[in-house]
């Protein structure tokens, strides 16, 4: 099978590589180097080289089971109770509210990916919504941009570095944050210390308040699908590692369409041979 | 920085696909669907086979959204037909198979038509589990692209009236023997195909085909109780 695949695959490695050779990085801004996690994440990148089809894209499967475990056991004490409080208490509208008002203080870190990303009409959108919800909105209350034909979308580094050929790497189960790999991670680390103002301009306390709520209100608006999940899995954590990868995988590619390589070789015609229902096992 | 349309693999493939969101183009998405139907019908000679398969889709979602919304019917009633509408609608043999991929050659005929039932057994299961989640979702048809020589991609928007965004649901459809059968469903770009086999594939590779026929009858066996309330 690994044969069937590699044509397609080949082909969609070179593309990336090209592009990768093509488009300049942006250039790495030094104050991450500060910071030691930036190093575990990379030294764990080189020590666990890709080999996808061998270990389904994650090494340290036993090592990421365990703090899957891990979170599993946080979100039950504390995440999952939260956001279901959250879900009785919080009258509908107000979770509207509370949704757009983290979209907008989210505004100014999808803005600098899109441009990164070269997309300089998400850009605008972007801006727009942010200038449209900030006034007329009551500070990010309200979604008014929507109404204008502005539709919110998210971006973030990691789908930045991915548009610009880096691989995701082996998948990590981060402590507390859940699904992820090193380019998500570094990400994660560069949007929320670097792109996001109120890294800059927010206090401490303000800060916490926002990734708290955050958390929940993601958590209450996953809670169905992941429940679902579980509930129809055989195996959670292989599922969920599915299920993010693809998702991160339609995230970048912005919605559109996979291309031909993206989808698995399942689909061939030459795999329906050996689908008949009588023929012998092989070994 | 310029662009990376020209090689990366973001470029959006050609999907004939009306902007998505606000008034105007919320109106021109009803357009969209109300004209499918028609425009099969009058060109038939023209009518592409993506087209066919969005006409089938919209007819086989307006079949599942009709039964779900008889709420005067009993929930078994309801359930039964849910069924048969998707053996209608569905090849779920050549999805349990496509689920098993290159394991599939490796299990023995018993194992398959056991492997078979227990497939068919846990959508069923699902199915049941998830009836009472219906809450007057509407759906859309957005567009319709040929992936190769017999699989088509119809791309419809499910609006809920609890989420201001609609969410994508890419339906892959098979055109084989003169008719469109479902083998795959992709909500927001997550492919069940795709995560059951990797799901599966973990498990066959850890415990072996057997350990993956018991754990599926297990879990059938742990879904007999009712599903939990959801808030």
């Amino acid at each position: 099978m690994a044969i069937r695949k590699t044509l397609a695959g080949q082909a969609q490695e070179r593309e990336a590589r090209r592009c990768a050779s093509k488009v300049p990085l942006p250039e790495f801004p030094m104050r991450l180097a500060r910071i030691p996690t930036v190093l575990l994440v990379l030294g764990l990148t080189l020590a666990g080289p890709a080999r996808a089809e061998e270990n389904n894209g994650d090494p340290f499967e036993p090592f990421n089971r365990a703090v899957f475990a891990f979170n599993r056991v946080v979100d039950g004490l504390v995440l999952k109770p939260a956001s279901e409080l959250y879900g009785l208490t919080v009258p509908d509208p107000a979770k509207t509210a509370v949704a757009n008002l983290l979209d907008t203080l989210r505004a100014p870190v999808v803005f600098i990916n899109d441009l990164l990303q070269g997309e300089r009409e998400r850009a605008g959108i972007t801006l727009s919504r942010f200038m449209i919800n900030g006034t007329l909105g009551f500070f990010g209350l309200f979604d008014m941009a929507a109404e204008f034909g502005y539709v919110r979308h998210r971006e973030d580094f990691g789908q930045t570095l991915a548009v610009h050929g880096i691989g995701e790497g082996p998948y990590l189960v981060l402590p507390l944050l859940g699904p992820s790999n090193p380019r998500d991670a570094i990400g994660l680390l560069v949007d929320s210390f670097l792109f996001d103002p109120m890294g800059y301009l927010a206090s401490t306390r303000a800060r916490t308040v926002r990734t708290a709520t955050s958390a929940v209100v993601t958590r209450y608006e996953l809670g169905p699908s992941l429940d679902e999940l579980e509930r129809t899995s055989l195996d959670f954590y292989a599922a969920l590692r599915s299920v993010y990868r693809q998702r991160r995988q339609a995230e970048i590619r912005n919605g559109a369409p996979p291309s031909d390589a993206g989808y698995e070789d399942i689909f061939d015609e030459t795999f329906d041979d050996m689908l008949s229902e009588d023929a012998p096992a092989v070994e | 920085m310029k662009p990376s349309t020209t090689c990366c693999p973001k470029t959006p493939l050609p999907w004939n696909e009306p902007a998505v969101g606000g008034r105007w183009s919320r109106r021109s998405l009803l357009l969209t669907a109300g004209t499918l139907p028609v425009a099969a019908v009058a060109l038939p000679a023209l009518a592409a086979r993506s087209q066919e398969a969005a006409v089938f889709i919209r007819r086989m979602v307006d079949r599942a959204l009709e039964i779900l919304s008889r709420t005067d019917r009993s929930r078994e009633a309801r359930i039964a037909e849910l069924e048969r509408l998707l053996e209608e609608a569905t090849d779920l043999d050549l999805i349990a198979k496509l689920v098993l991929g290159a394991y599939w050659r490796k299990a023995t005929p018993e194992q398959r038509r056991r492997y078979l039932q227990l497939f068919r057994k846990m959508i069923r299961r699902q199915i049941a589990a998830n009836i009472s989640r219906y809450d007057g979702q509407r759906i859309e048809i957005v567009g319709s692209r040929d992936i190769d020589d017999r699989d088509t991609m119809v791309r419809t928007l499910v609006y809920d009236s609890k989420r201001d965004a609609p969410y994508r649901i890419d339906w892959r459809v098979r055109h084989s023997d003169g008719r469109f059968l479902i083998i795959d469903v992709v909500g927001e770009g997550v492919s069940l195909l795709i995560t059951k086999r990797k799901e599966f594939g973990e498990i066959v590779s850890a415990k072996g085909i057997e350990g993956l026929l018991t754990a599926m009858a297990r879990k059938i066996e742990g879904n007999d109780d009712p599903p939990r309330a959801r808030s």
